[in-house]
Order: structure tokens, then sequence, then C-alpha cells
């Protein structure tokens, strides 16, 4: 500033002042007239500026001594206050500044053409920084999307001459919720109420992809009408695949408030719809016991952190004791809220409930006095519930109550409650559907395993309801049916069987060519897929299908899933090139019914993945495109059908030796599924092989094993040692123990694999050929050439049984049965299978890959033991080209 | 952040260079931090609310626990960081002021939300250029001392968290406190 009262001083002259400043504050305010004439005897302006210094030291009245707070306010306080009420805001016309925020300030407005009202917000000073318009901008984007009663809807946005964003959103007049419940002395039940209005609000947002993730009490509103709103989406996040969030290092900045904050925020870890449940948990915490679970006022940041992450809160029960809500906090009843509290806000994410769903169907348990879905971490909760609620009566061992507990029938009052609860609503068949499609509809988190326990006692109570209507056969079979699928996708099998068959058996009393008895024939059909019977299965398919076709006129949807279901059945029997055929056909009939529709997306998958096992790479790409492209259509970007596509493409990519694309697949498809299943589930553990493939085909091992270990322990939970699936994993690790020369172990894994694939197919299967054929691997590796040749022509024999000539697998199988011919110096046998796998291979690869090469020096050798010098030369000269060019 | 004319530190390794260095979302957030946190501390002002906590500390306990988990915030330690808090407060509050300054003059910056001559931001605006002025004079004498000033008054450190990050005693930071309030003060009358 140029009206500088006075040069500063330089140091020395500084040290002096306050030298002197020191010395004469310690003397009496009369004394320093003295003692400065003395000290500073010629030099006036020190003597002044000393002076001076011990003036302000007494009155203590600078800008300094007011605090930060006092000068915040002298300098920001008023700004908005002169605001001009007739700047335009579009229609909206400003009455009075109703809530202020660091973000933004809010005003009350009036629209005047309508007469309605709208609340305006504005963002504070936007020149500041960049982070906060685009925090702004974002919040009314995400706004634009959500239209629920209990978000407050987006009206109207802009921008003033100067900059400044606005928005013009939904007025709500009304308090805050802990606020609101204070004030109006709710009991328990209202506050419930209030609470599960909230969570719908939430799974609204949660639909739309949208993460609130600023969850808390000041965020929701509740009318005077005793309604809720949700406020304030500043920094909500939009899940998307485009997002920075699918990188794996993403850390964000994320502004939210700390005694709401999940764990993983407070980490700096990724967010999602399991943030959300945390805070609702915090919040249904604070509703419950009228204080919060963790108390951080005046604590540092690291203790905050260490409490959130670490200590324990005092149950809600125990904290609501004395409060109107908690009248009868000390009741038993009251330990089912403590559990559902506690599983909201679970410190590790995936022991939360799953979506917000989850949590709304255990508010209702609660509500109507069912078992919650939810446990604690010990057993002991189920079986605590079941003797409360049966104390009177119970007398049983302790045994029973085990095997009931086990076989999932939880209680005869509780089904018999079920059942006049069912008769009281009104449809049957209407009915089926709501709770089928309650239960399955969602498709992307359906059976997941955190819900699967309560699809079951919901099916159970299903199946009960069933036996009742036996005056009622057609709604009954129906019924079966329905039951029967939903069980196998809970994989159920035994309970699956036992529906279907009994609703193919009552279906073919009532009409023995009826359509239902067609759709009954085919969906037994496919679950004998599942259990692995497949010629039973191929069988009642194509019964299926052949009534399908004589009752119902040619494109019809009927038509369209049996043959889907066929082509399934000959994919599974690995006799590609019939299913093939077929799956044009389906695919054909579901494209002409709707050509965006799910079926369309099944039938393009499948009909992809019998090219890509028949070694049809290019079509079987497109076609993996065409379904991602109509799920994305279906169901936007983030759906496990989508996560599907881009691991298959990947699957391509790997095959065709393009490893780092692979990976950047699997990761991307590993993404959406752990966002939708969680991270202990067969379809993330599936993504999870996929990508240590990815990563142990670059020689990264250390990354790999872990993921792939992972993905077995999963596996074997959920389908057992003698899976296909847990197949396919195995083969992994063997692979890699087999790369690591760990020869014992990969020997062992593929050994497994053999049995396993002998054990459920039953006949030559390519799976069982690449088993095979990778026993061999290990021989050849340990330099035992005579047992590689065996394992190795054992795979080449029945690869050829199963799959095309032409089939890089053979390709591969034949350049390894040469390599180990020819170590065992039989050149001219290892000549055929060396230049048929090349043969091959080059038709099908890139002349890059690693076998490729392999097979070509192998035939250099070859060439020159045998004396043919031309072909020598020549393949030298190709070898050479390829390892210039890379 | 606009135009700054500090002097240096007296490390030598201004709380500016560190964050430029540091991820530039960061750097942003601290300062909508900062931002946020003063509008706070001026509405608890304007409300009147003797129950409330009207410390600047809270705005660095928080803001350390937002950015704490970022990677260019994560290997200062949380005294550094919350150095690196006053240094953002004050210059948000600064910019803010400057900036009103220039709309009260009608100057290229001028804003369309203008302000009414003599209110009491424009008084507090004119000050705390002046305190802003008056601490990079006071850098140039005695850098530390600056520093003990930013800290304390921008960033709500208390006297022992001050001496841990200068590394000196209580009694110095006492004893350089006083006679930096002295002086800032008389700079403060002059401009006035």
């Amino acid at each position: 500033m140029s009206d500088d009262p006075r040069d500063p001083l330089d140091a020395e002259q500084w040290a002096r002042v306050q030298q002197l400043f020191h010395a004469a504050s310690a003397l009496p305010a009369d004394a320093w007239g003295a003692y400065l004439a003395e000290e500073t005897a010629g030099e006036p302006s020190l003597c002044a500026t000393v002076r001076a210094m011990l003036t302000e030291d007494a009155l203590r009245g600078s800008l300094l001594d007011g605090g930060l707070a006092a000068t915040a306010h002298a300098v920001l306080s008023d700004d908005h206050a002169h605001l001009p009420m007739e700047t335009a805001f579009g229609p909206y016309r400003l009455l009075r500044q109703i809530g202020e925020g660091g973000m933004a300030v809010v005003y009350l407005a009036e629209r005047a053409d309508l007469g309605s009202s709208a609340a305006v917000k504005l963002l504070h000073d936007p020149w500041l920084s960049p982070a906060r318009r685009e925090r702004f901008a974002s919040e009314q984007r995400t706004l634009a999307q959500l239209n629920h009663p209990g978000i407050a809807h987006l009206y109207d946005a802009g921008v003033l001459p100067d900059g400044t964003q606005w928005i013009a959103m939904e007025y709500v007049d009304g308090e805050s919720l802990t606020e609101y419940c204070r004030t109006h002395a709710l009991g328990l039940d209202a506050r419930l109420q209030l609470f599960r209005e909230v969570c719908d609000a939430v799974q609204h947002a949660h639909g739309h992809l949208v993460v609130h993730r600023d969850l808390k009490p000041s965020n929701i509103l509740v009318t005077h009408a005793g309604h809720v709103k949700l406020l304030d989406f500043g920094i909500a996040k939009q899940l998307d695949p485009a997002d920075s969030e699918l990188s794996p290092t993403k850390t964000g900045l994320q502004l939210m408030t700390p005694a709401y904050a999940s764990p993983e925020q407070l980490r700096g870890e990724t967010t999602g719809v399991y943030t959300d449940v945390y805070a609702l948990g915090v919040v249904l915490y604070e509703m419950l016991a009228g204080t919060l679970p963790f108390d951080i006022a005046g604590r540092t940041p690291g203790e905050s952190e260490m409490l959130i992450l670490t200590a324990e809160p005092v149950r809600p029960s125990v904290a609501a004791r004395g409060t109107t809500q908690g009248a009868d906090a000390n009741t038993a009843s009251w330990a089912d809220l403590d559990v559902l509290c506690f599983t909201a806000m679970h410190r590790e994410a995936s022991r939360r409930y799953r979506t917000v769903d989850a949590l709304i169907r255990d508010i209702d348990h609660y509500r109507r006095k069912e078992p919650l879905e939810a446990r604690p971490d010990s057993t002991t909760y189920r079986l605590g519930k079941f003797v409360r609620r049966h104390r009177g009566a119970l007398t049983a061992s302790i045994g029973v109550l085990s095997i009931l507990l086990v076989t999932g029938v939880v209680s005869a009052a509780r089904i018999r409650t079920a059942r006049d609860a069912a008769v009281v609503e009104a449809d049957r068949a209407q009915r089926i559907q709501h709770f089928t499609l309650s239960l399955f509809a969602g498709g992307a988190e359906s059976s997941e395993p955190g819900d699967s326990l309560r699809a079951v006692t919901l099916v159970e109570r299903g199946v009960v309801e069933a036996a009742t209507l036996g005056a009622e056969p057609v709604v009954q079979a129906e019924l079966y049916q329905t039951l029967g699928s939903i069980f196998q996708k809970l994989g159920q099998l035994d309970r699956a069987d036992t529906l279907l068959q009994q609703a193919l058996r009552s279906r073919r009393r009532l009409a023995a060519d009826h359509p239902d008895v067609a759709r009954s024939l085919v969906a037994l059909g496919l679950l004998r897929v599942e259990q692995s019977r497949l010629p039973e299965a191929e069988q009642l398919v194509r019964d299926g299908l052949a009534l399908s076709q004589r009752v119902r006129p040619a494109g019809h949807l009927d038509v369209a899933v049996a043959t889907t279901a066929l082509g399934r059945v000959l994919e599974e029997r690995a006799t590609y090139a019939d299913a093939i055929t077929v799956m044009r056909e389906a695919l054909r009939l579901h494209t002409a019914i709707a050509p965006v529709s799910p079926d369309v997306v099944t039938a393009a998958t499948q009909l992809g993945n019998d090219l890509f096992y028949a070694g049809e790479y290019d079509r079987a790409d497109s076609l993996f495109r065409h379904s991602m492209t109509v799920a994305q259509a279906l169901y936007g970007d983030r759906h496990p059908l989508v996560a599907d596509a881009l691991i298959n493409m990947g699957a391509v990519r790997f095959q065709r030796a393009d490893y780092a694309a692979a990976e950047r697949l699997d990761r991307d498809g590993l993404q959406i599924m752990q966002f939708v299943y969680g991270t202990e589930d067969p379809r993330t553990a599936s993504a999870l092989t996929m990508l240590g493939r990815a990563l142990v085909a670059q020689t990264r091992f250390s990354e790999a094993v872990p993921l792939v270990k992972q993905a077995l322990a999963i596996q074997e939970r959920v389908y057992g040692n003698v899976s296909p699936k847990v197949a396919s994993t195995v083969n992994e690790l063997g692979i890699i123990a087999l790369r690591e020369k760990q020869f014992d172990d990969a020997d062992a894994y593929f050994a497994r694999n053999t049995d396993i694939y002998r054990a459920v197919f039953k006949r030559p299967h390519n799976l069982l050929a690449t088993a095979l054929a990778n026993r061999g691997s290990v021989f050849s590796a340990r330099g035992d050439n005579v047992q590689a040749e065996r394992y190795f022509r054992e795979a080449v024999a029945v690869f050829s049984q199963t799959v095309a000539p032409t089939h890089v697998d053979i390709g591969i199988a034949r350049v390894k049965l040469g390599r180990v011919l020819l170590r065992q110096r039989r050149f001219a046998d290892a000549e055929r299978e060396s230049e048929a796998g090349l043969a091959i291979l080059t038709s099908q690869m890139s002349p890059g890959a690693s076998w490729v090469k392999n097979a070509r020096s192998d035939l250099v050798q070859v060439y020159d033991s045998l004396g043919r010098s031309a072909k020598a030369a020549a393949m030298r000269v190709a070898q050479a080209d390829t390892l210039l060019k890379r | 952040m606009g135009s700054n004319t500090r002097g240096p530190d007296a490390d030598g390794e201004s709380p500016d260079e560190r964050m430029q260095s540091a991820d530039r979302d960061a750097l942003d957030a601290v300062f909508s931090l900062a931002y946020e946190e003063l509008r706070r501390l001026a509405s608890v002002v304007r409300r009147n609310d003797p129950n409330a906590s009207i410390s600047p500390t809270t705005l660095v306990n928080e803001a350390w626990l937002r950015l704490a988990a970022t990677p260019s915030v994560a290997h200062t330690s949380p005294l550094h960081f919350r150095r690196i808090a006053a240094r953002a407060m004050r210059q948000v509050l600064v910019d803010i002021a400057r900036r009103k300054h220039a709309g009260k003059r009608g100057g290229p910056d001028a804003i369309v939300i203008t302000l009414d001559d003599g209110n009491v931001a424009a008084q507090g605006s004119a000050d705390l250029l002046a305190l802003d002025h008056a601490l990079d004079g006071l850098a140039q004498m005695n850098p530390r001392q600056a520093q003990m000033v930013e800290c304390r008054f921008f960033g709500g450190l208390d006297v022992a968290e001050t001496a841990q990050l200068l590394d000196i005693s209580e009694a110095t930071v006492l004893r350089d406190w006083r006679a930096a309030r002295a002086w800032l003060a008389t700079e403060l009358r002059d401009a006035s």
C-alpha cells in the first residue's frame, strides 16, 4: 500500500525496539518516558515507535484482539443483506433470506406468475474456487434427475451476470429431523415411520445411481404435514463408469460432516451405496438414542477419527433410557433395534445392509414384530429372538430348535401370521406377481448372499401359502413354478426340483397340450442344466420347445424362450456348432419381439459365448458389444449385464494375447460387480478370476494370487468343491503354480480339475481337454516328456471331439505336443504336430503371440535336425521379422 | 488466488510453495473449507450466540479430517497442516476483502452485488487489508514472528502448539507475540 506510514524497520532495529519495549513494559507507565528518553537519546523515531507500542499494549483494542470471528463477520457478514431484491432469478422474486451455509445463501422467493413459493439458493463468492462452482453445478445436475416426494425438487437454475450461480428449488417449511422428533415428543413408532420415509427417499436417489454422502438431520427436514424432505445434494456423487471412481487409487475430497461420516469416508476410500447406509444408521441411532453414537465435539482430528474407526458406541437401547421414545428401552424388543442400527452403521461396509431396501425391510420386520434379516455377529441372536417370542409355549430342547432354524422354517406361529397377512391381501395372482417382482425384478441385487436368507424365508412362506390353494390348481401350479424358479436362483436346487416337478405334474393333469406344460418342461430342463444332468436337460427342453411350437404361433415369446433354453443346453454340452445355429434363431426371434429387451441381451451374450468357445472371436466380440449396448440402453452403465459384456470382451482380448486390454476390461467389469454385489459374491469371484488371469498372463503373479485365492474361497463356499465354476479358478492357480515352478502344487490343481470335469460332464468336453493339456504342461516343465506326451495326446483327442479342428486350443496343444516330441528327438512326429499347430495359431493369433514364436523356434530345430535347410531358413526369417516388428 | 507479494518464511519454504506442489484439488478444497469456516464464524458472531463455538480451530480440525486422506496432504503432519490452513484462512479473507474494496471503488473487478458506503464490512475489509500489509512488513523484520501471528490469529493455534510448531519455548512465544501484537496495532492505527 502506498500510504504506508513509515518504512519497516530492519531486523536489527526491530530487535532493539523489542528489547526496549519489553524492558519498559516491566516498569510502571509513568516511568516509561524517563526510561525511553535515556535509552533512545538522539533516536526520536525509535522512541516514538516503542512508545506507541506500549500504548497499544495497554489498550488491547486492535483487530488482533477481536479474534478471527469478529474479523470474518466484519468482512463477510453483510454482503447479501444488500442483495438487490429485484435482481432477476428467472421468474422468481426474492422475499427474505431463510438460511445460510458455508456454500450458499438461501432465500425464500415467490414466483409472481404462479403465486407459488420456492427456495432460491445462491453460491457465495463463486470466483473464489472452481471446486465450489463445480459442487454447486453438480448438485443441480443431481437434483434434476430425482423426482420423489421425499426429495426437494429442482425448479430452475441460472447464472447472474456476475457469474453467481443460482438454483430454484422446492421450498420446504419444516424442522430438522431430530428437532422435529424432539419438539413433537415423538414415540418410537412415529420415529421409525419417519426414518423409513428418509430411507425411501435415499433409495430413490440410489435407484438413479446417486449417492448422497452427506446425510444428517440438518439435511433432512420434516414438513408441517409430517413428511420428510431430503435437502442438499451438494456433495452427492453420480455413480458412473466414466467417473474417476474407476481408478483404484481414487481418493475423494469429501466435504462431509465428520459426525456422520463413514469409516471409508474418513479413510478416503471409495464411497458407494454403503456410505449412505452407514449415515442412515447414525441418523437412526440419533433418533433412537437422542444422542450421537460418537461424541467428537472438542476432539482433535486424530482422536475423532480414531473414535469413529475403533470405539464401540453405547447401544441405543441403553442410551435411550429415560427418553420419550425409549420408554420401553429396557425391553427385549429394543435389542432388535440395537442390531438393526449397528448393522446399518457397521464399521465394515460389507457387513452393513447391502442396500437401503434391505434396511427398510428390517424396519418393516421390526414394526410387524417379525424376526430381522440382520443378524448380530453371533448366532445367539436368532435363537434368543425365537425363545423370547415363544417363551410361554416353548419347552422343546435346543436341539429341536437348531433343526428348525437350519431348515429355515422359523416357527409355526410365524407362518400363521404370514398366512393371516396373506389372506388379507387381495388378489392372488397379483400377489404372486408382486411378490416375484419385489424379490427379483430388480435383478441386480436380487440374490446376493446377504439377502438369500430372507428370500428363502419368504419363499418358504409362499410354499405354505401355495399348499393351501388346492382348490385353485391353476394358480397353485403357477405359484409352484415361480417359487421353484426362485429356489433355483437361490441355489436350492433340490427344493426347486420338487416344486417344478409338482407344477409340471399338476399342469399335465389339467391339460397335456397346454402352453403352460411347455413352460414347465423348459424350466425343469434349465434346472437339470444347473444340476449338471445334461442329457435329461436336453430332452426336457426339446420336448418343451416342440410343444410350444405346436400350440403357439410362430414367433411367440414362449418359442423364443424355449429356443434360448435349448441353446443353453447345447452350449453346456459343448456342441457349439449346434448351439450357434439354435442361438442365432433365438436371437432372431427375441429381436423381432423387442429389439431392446433383456431377452436380447441374454441371447446375444449366449450366442457370443458359443462363438467364443468355437474360436470365432471377431463375431463373438461383436455380439458381446451388441449385448453391452442393449444392456446400457436398458439399465444404464452400472449394471451386472454391462459388466458381463465387458468381461466377455476382455476374454476375447485375452484369447488374442492382448493382455493389457483384457486387464482394463476386466477391471471395469469387476468394479461394477463389486459395486452391485459386494465383495463376497460368486459373480464378483468370477470377475476376480478373470482379472487374475489377465495379470498372470502379464507375469504379475504376486498381484494375481491373492485375487484368485479370494475368488476360489468364495466359489467353494457357494458351489461346493466339485463344480466347473470352482474348476476354472483352480485352473488359474494351477497355471500360476506352474509358472512359479511349484510343480507338485500345479499338478494337484490340474488333477483336481480333470476329476471335476469327468464327474460333471461324464463325456468328452473341451474343458476336460484343457485340464489334461495343463497336466501335460506340468510334466513337460519337469522334463518328463513321456508323461507329458501322454496328456497332450489325450487333450488333443478330446479337443478334436468337442471343438472345430482350427480351434486355438488345439493349435496350442499340438505345439506343446510337438515340443515334447522334439525333446525326445522324434523329429518327424514333432514336425507334423508343430506344423499343424502353427498353421492353426497363425490363422487365429497375432504373430507375436508366445505360442506362435515357440512353434517357430521348435520348427527351426526340427528342420535343422531333419536336414531341411531351406525350410529352416524360411522359418528363421519369419521369426526374425516378427521379433523386429515388436 | 490473486497476487501475492509476501516475503519468505522463516524456514525458507513458504506454505504457498508447499501448497503449489500439492494436488491442485486439495489446495482448492483447503480454500473452500477456509471460506466456509469463515462464513460459519461470521454467522456465529451475527447471531450473537454465546453458546456457539467460535474458535477457528474447528475449521482446522475438520479440514484436516476431511483432507488427511488426500495424497498431497497425507505426508504433512497435523500441525503443519494447521499452518497451511492458517495461511489459507488469511489468504481467503484478504482476497475477499480486496475484492470488496475493488467493488466499493468501482474498479475493474467491480461486482454486481455491491456494498453501501460506510458499512461495517467496508471498514472491516480495510482493517484486514491493513493487517495483511503490516504482517508482510513484520515478516521482513522477523519472519518467525509473522508466522506466529498468522498461526495464532488465523489458524487458532494456542501457545503450546505455536511453540511446538516453531520449535521455541512457550515463554518466547508469549514474549514475541506481545511485541508483535503491539507493533501491528500501531500499524493498524496509522492505516485507519
